[in-house]
């Protein structure tokens, strides 16, 4: 497969602050890449300077085969020359013209024949579902019907590629969800190639082929979403993908894949000794993290047998009911321990439990 | 049904506003015990804020009576109508409502003030409040160099510290981001917990319901449509809008074929040219040959390789989202598509042919 | 059932507190502030229409009811070329004044023009100086015999002849449109400088360039603010006296307003006449304004979210410096070179179109600032002393009024709140002139008439609705669950009010104030149907001397006023910061 976006060591500064650095990336024809991490991390200079709306400082970035920035060459084209699309966090959806007039935008700027347009739009509102709405003005829409007249007017024209800026981040909770899914069938059904931007973790995994998580202006780990959620490379993206408790240890030893880790929990509490997934972590008395996740954990009334898996003992300290499940907060000595429980299980405060998990399910992981 | 009983300490009796030609609250009675904490949830316009804003007596109501430890509130009837100072309630609003022009002690010191406390008991009791929310450290601020999850802080501080007869609270989560939400529902809670004062919460959001009440009143449409502890919501909802309302349900409509003791019975339901019959809970006031929604939760829907008991339901996966912790499920069987979550390592992917199966004991027989 | 013997108790008193729900803080306070703006605002145009009718009979003496007044505006020899003439003018400096506003607008908010906030509040300067004393500058600048300009012309050139003369309508067109191009900026400004850029942006990635982008989305944008803006240059502009009367009156081009002022003051006073004059006024302004608050004030997008943005700028590259130099340009002619002018001709004792240096004196602004002088002018120090007078009195009467206008408009809601917001409308459609004659034919047989008491009323009715804008943009921001939480908290309307809501609103009240302090202290079309001997204000003053004594004394009012004028605007800036001054 081809390569549509080509980031190579793209770095853009304000002022001081190094906003992106080195980031290389490559977004195959077709590709659904999602660019995913906390505010400040880089994400949206990264969109920006693919859109041409920011001037990168190094690097290089190319489209299909142009190279549209290149500031060492001196190279920089225009938004308006690059031929993409783009939807925005505020919609940005033009109060002053009608729908249709807003999606027919983008063909009249390219000089499309008057036919033509009327066709194109009328095709590219019936795939957002906005058909019936095209003789509206935009201040007459809801927030989700406004974020389709911006989807419609970025594939109107068949851009090369879409960017999206956190598209869903100013929708409710339950119309969020709904796009989510509906943005994902529509791509797939313009099989356009998408570079999208969230801080939500759950919208890129949902969405994406491939998932690049960001901090700090560096790429921290790029992988399909079961990738990034199960083999986390180390404990930021662990914490930033899905909920997880993060186990501070000492490795004992290594046997292939599996390590012996010692995890301290306090002065109160006998470190206890626990095996799991060996990870990015490599010498002896190391210190490192272990990662599992709370839907990884099992609680025990009774001290589970068998051959001295990883059990912690600690108490109960409160229950949350969610409706679909039960979490439950655990002490254990120094440590909290999150578990989420499938079953409407009764517990109490207080309560001795065991929380155990299968070594396979927890991941060493350096800080 | 008029609800009267002697541990009521908040009692709503049939409560009507009307806005314009809209009845925005429809002849809604509830009563509240003496420390509970309580939500009226719903989708916007149902009417919950409107009943809150009457209880707070920031308007005047068309019809019915509200009384708070035996004292009357309004009731137009009578021609009484108590002002919302003379009320003794503290109020939390979505937009916290923090004065600005005043430092976080100073706004959490106002309502002491106005009942003309003497000034040595103000600063102790402002100085408690403020170590109770955790805002101790920041007496000094003033209220708009506070993030948003410190201003609700102080907007509750602030309405606690007279010790009120009632708190309400008015989606005051609502702008906080995520993951504040989620670690502020915990802890309001357990601050309310402490000062133990009667609490009445409005919120749009089920989750924040579910975790922080003593009872869910769920309202539609100005009228109150079940009540209940959240498990009881949750688990047995008496009608399919506030199954669907309440996290996520498949529904299918059906009749009621048997009635069995217990609350337990038979529904069937006409799908694919067949008809199905399932064993299922049934909701009050529900007897044989009604119509009748079958409501299912995604988690309680087990998704099997192989037929087990041969009475399962065969499909195919439509879609299967990764959410990380779960995998959302679209299952088609015949023109139904079923939602079910289950946990990744199923591992089931797109095309997989899949067995459904329902647990009698979370399949439940619902009003339409 | 124990809860059945506390009803009981709590019935005893239904029929009290039914009364003592009515008799509220609240309602009380409402009732008696609706009553005196409708009092303030209808009264006078009630009695401006009735006597609009009255016909004095050719004696002078007696009035009979008919329709001869309307009669007499386009029969008469004058009126209607007066009634052209005003459109003619109210058209020119409306299109000067759009382009100059618009074009500063976007130089300042849009492009990276050097040194553009720097220049921003000098932009702003003309918004506050009196167009009258504009005009008189201008008239000494380059005026058909006496200007400056025009001497230097036939001295330095050998020209025969005038450079430029402003004496005539194109004058009064241009120094109009100079002097409110500031009211056009202020309207566009906001939404340039606020407007979320990825409306921009979207436009550059769906394929548009610059310019398209600047004609099929900024612009379209922005258009409801220009026309809002222009609409409100042009009534104002058909209500300027000062203007018309100095640069085109004498020399044959008479106005509508001239014509008003010379029908209702003077030896022939004609006040029924005048009236019916001032209503011809008023439809079209009022018909104007009521298409901007009904049309196009509810087409304002509000591109503005609640993000502070960073709005786009433009890269001129060579291209800034002659932005620059036109901002630079705009600066000279309207505030620079007007003032200098006057300054310079103030010094002379008699003013012979050149700079005289060894005649320079100070001795006009003895006459004209200290009342103890011997030959000092009675019309001017009375009319400093009353300015200040009636600007603070009338600014805190004002913002009083319109701090409980708003509150009641905003947070009571009902038919009072919108009869009230309907009455702080209609003023604003009036220009000063028409509001004065009505309050003029109002309490003229009053013991009020001739007292500074109706010039007060006069500013009050005419320009609180200002001070009520600048507190309602306040409230409109601050949440109404402020006040609220306060009442929740035990605390009662008034308290809630002194406490809560006058602090919160404190820069809007404020700010209010200021601009009409400003106003007031300018303040000439109503002063000059409303004083008499005594109570002449600065602006009447400058009027008097420029009407019966010698340019260099009116110079050096005119001077006087506008440094008087800085003064407020640069204390009150440094008091209250860049937010304050703005309509």
């Amino acid at each position: 497969m081809s390569a549509m976006v080509t980031l190579d060591r793209l770095s853009k500064n304000f002022g001081a602050e190094r906003a992106v650095r080195d980031v290389s990336l490559s977004v195959a024809q077709g590709e659904f890449v999602t660019l995913l991490g906390p505010s400040g991390c880089g994400k949206t200079t990264t969109l920006r300077c693919i859109a041409g709306l920011e001037h990168p400082d190094a690097g290089e970035i190319r489209i299909g085969r142009d190279v549209v920035a290149a500031p060492e060459q001196g190279i920089y084209l225009a938004p308006e020359h690059r031929n993409i699309g783009m939807v925005f966090q505020s919609y940005a959806v033009w109060p002053h013209m009608t729908v249709f007039d807003n999606v027919a935008y983008g063909l009249r700027v390219r000089r499309v024949r008057g036919a033509d347009i009327k066709t194109r739009t009328r095709r590219a509102l019936e795939l957002v579902g906005l058909e019936h709405l095209a003789g509206r003005y935009a201040t007459k829409l809801s927030g989700g019907q406004r974020q389709r007249v911006a989807l419609a007017r970025a594939i109107v024209y068949e851009p090369r590629v879409i960017l999206f800026d956190e598209p869903l981040s100013n929708l409710d909770a339950k119309l969020r969800e709904q796009m989510r899914v509906e943005l994902v069938r529509l791509q797939q059904e313009v099989g356009i190639t998408s570079v999208y931007v969230t801080h939500d973790q759950t919208e890129a995994l949902v969405m994406s082929d491939r998932v690049v998580v960001m901090d700090k202006g560096v790429i921290q780990q790029i992988g399909d979403p079961h990738d990034i959620y199960a083999r986390p490379r180390n404990a930021f993206v662990a914490n930033f993908i899905g909920a997880t408790n993060l186990l501070e240890g000492v490795l004992r030893g290594r046997n292939g894949d599996i390590c012996d880790v010692e995890i301290a929990l306090g002065e109160s509490h006998a470190p206890v000794r626990i095996k799991a997934l060996g990870g990015n972590v490599v010498a002896g008395d190391q210190r490192m993290i272990v990662s599992v996740r709370p839907e990884d954990l099992s609680i025990h009334l009774q001290a589970p047998d068998g051959d001295g898996g990883n059990v912690f003992e600690g108490e109960v300290i409160d229950t949350v009911y969610l409706g679909n499940f039960l979490e439950c907060n655990v002490r254990v000595g120094t440590q909290e321990i999150g578990v989420q429980l499938d079953h409407y299980m009764q517990l109490r405060p207080q309560q001795k439990v065991f929380v155990a998990f299968e070594p396979d399910r927890g991941l060493c992981l350096t800080e | 049904m008029t609800a009267t009983n002697a541990a009521a300490y908040v009692e709503v009796q049939g409560l009507v506003k009307w806005f314009g030609a809209d009845r925005a609250v429809d002849d809604v009675s509830f009563n509240v015990s003496k420390g509970n904490f309580v939500t009226l949830l719903g989708p916007s316009g149902c009417g919950k804020t409107t009943t809150l804003m009457s209880i707070a007596g920031l308007h005047s109501i068309d019809a019915g009576q509200i009384r708070v430890g035996g004292m009357i509130y309004t009731a137009p009837k009578n021609g009484i109508f108590m002002p919302p100072e003379k009320r003794d309630i503290g109020m939390v609003f979505q937009s916290y409502a923090i004065w600005p022009h005043m430092t976080v002690a100073q706004n959490v010191a106002y309502p002491l003030e106005i009942r003309g406390m003497p000034q040595p008991e103000i600063d102790s009791r402002v100085a408690d409040v403020l170590r109770l929310v955790g805002l101790a450290e920041m007496a000094a601020k003033l209220a708009t160099q506070l993030s948003g999850g410190q201003q609700q802080r102080a907007a509750l501080a602030r309405a606690i510290v007279s010790r009120p007869r009632l708190l309400l609270f008015d989606e005051p989560l609502s702008n906080l981001d995520l993951k504040l939400r989620e670690q502020m529902r915990v802890e309001l809670k357990r601050i309310q917990n402490e000062v133990g004062i009667t609490s009445i919460y409005v919120t749009h959001d089920q989750a924040e319901a579910l975790v922080m009440s003593d009872e869910i009143i769920v309202m539609s449409k100005g009228r109150i449509q079940q009540r209940g502890t959240p498990h009881e919501i949750y688990a047995r909802p008496v009608n399919a809008y506030v199954s669907n309302f309440i996290g996520v349900a498949n529904l299918l409509k059906g009749r009621i074929v048997a009635v069995n003791g217990g609350g337990r019975g038979k529904i069937e339901i006409a799908q694919n040219g067949k008809q199905l019959q399932f064993p299922c809970l049934i909701a009050a006031g529900i007897r044989a040959g009604d119509e009748a929604v079958l409501s299912v939760r995604p988690e309680n829907v087990q998704a099997r390789r192989d037929n087990g008991d041969g009475r399962c339901l065969e499909g195919e996966v439509l879609q299967a989202i990764f959410l990380g912790n779960c995998v959302d499920c679209r299952v088609r069987w015949g023109d139904f598509e079923w939602k079910v979550l289950t946990h990744p390592r199923g591992r089931l992917s797109k095309g997989d042919k899949v067995y459904l199966h329902l647990d009698p004991e979370h399949t439940l027989a619902v009003q339409p | 059932m124990s809860t059945q013997t506390l009803t009981n108790e709590t019935l005893q008193a239904p029929a009290a507190s039914r009364w003592r729900s009515l008799v509220t803080q609240e309602s009380v306070a409402t009732v008696v502030v609706s009553l005196i703006v409708a009092a303030a605002v209808i009264l006078p145009l009630l009695v401006l229409i009735v006597s609009s009718f009255r016909v004095l009979d050719p004696g002078g003496f007696d009035t009979t009811w008919g329709l001869d007044n309307y009669r007499t505006l386009y029969t008469d020899r004058v009126i209607p070329k007066a009634f052209v003439n005003t459109l003619i003018v109210c058209a020119g400096s409306t299109l000067i004044a759009t382009f100059f506003g618009v074009a500063l607008a976007w130089v300042n908010a849009r492009t990276n023009c050097p040194g553009r906030g720097r220049m921003e509040p000098f932009n702003l300067v003309p918004f506050f100086l009196s167009p009258f004393v504009g005009a008189i500058a201008w008239h000494n600048l380059a005026g058909g015999k006496v200007g400056l300009i025009n001497s230097w012309g036939r001295d330095f050139l050998g020209m025969q002849g005038n450079l430029i003369n402003v004496d005539n309508l194109y004058g009064v067109i241009w120094v109009t449109g100079l002097f409110f191009a500031p009211l056009v900026y202020l309207f566009v400004i906001g939404s340039l400088r606020r407007m979320d850029p990825s409306l921009e942006d979207s436009a550059r990635t769906t394929g548009a360039g610059l310019v398209r982008t600047a004609m099929t989305v900024t612009l379209p944008l922005v258009a409801p603010g220009i026309l809002s803006g222009a609409i409100i240059v042009f009534v104002t502009t058909a209500g300027e006296f000062g203007v018309p009367f100095k640069l085109s009156a004498p020399y044959g081009w008479q106005t509508l307003t001239t014509q008003i002022f010379s029908k209702a003051v003077g030896d022939d006073a004609n006040i029924y006449l005048g009236a019916a004059m001032s209503m011809a006024l008023g439809v079209i302004t009022v018909l104007l304004i009521w298409i901007q608050q009904r049309y196009i004030a509810p087409r304002s997008f509000t591109t503005v979210t609640g993000k502070g943005f960073r709005p786009n700028v433009i890269d001129l590259g060579g291209w800034k410096w002659v932005a620059f130099a036109f901002n630079l340009g705009f600066i000279l002619v309207a505030v620079v070179l007007p003032i200098l002018c006057l300054f310079i001709v103030s010094l002379h004792p008699v003013w012979q179109s050149r700079i005289i240096l060894h005649d320079l004196t100070l001795h006009n602004y003895v006459r004209t600032l200290f009342f103890w002088a011997p030959d000092h002018i009675a019309a001017a120090t009375n009319g400093i002393y009353n300015s200040f007078i009636l600007a603070f009195a009338g600014a805190t009467i004002a913002m009083i009024l319109s701090l409980v206008v708003s509150y009641m408009i905003h947070r009571t809601k009902g038919f009072g709140a919108r009869l009230l917001d309907f009455l702080c409308v209609v003023p604003v459609g009036f220009p000063g002139i028409v509001i004065a004659m009505g309050v003029l034919v109002t309490y003229i047989k009053t013991p009020i008439y001739a007292t500074l008491w109706i010039l007060l009323l006069g500013y009050i009715t005419r320009f609180f609705p200002y001070g009520q804008r600048n507190v309602s943009s306040v409230m409109l921001a601050i949440s109404e669950e402020l006040d609220q939480s306060s009442r929740m908290a035990g605390a009662s309307w008034f308290t809630t009010l002194r406490r809560i809501t006058i602090p919160l609103l404190k820069p809007g009240i404020f700010a209010g104030w200021v601009l009409l302090f400003i106003i007031f202290l300018r303040e000439l079309s109503i002063s000059i149907i409303l004083y008499s001997s005594g109570t002449e204000t600065l602006s009447v003053g400058v009027y008097y001397l420029t009407n019966y004594e010698n340019d260099t004394l009116t110079a050096a009012l005119s001077v006087t006023q506008t440094v008087m004028l800085l003064a407020c605007v640069y204390i009150f800036r440094r008091i209250a910061g860049r937010e304050a001054l703005t309509v």
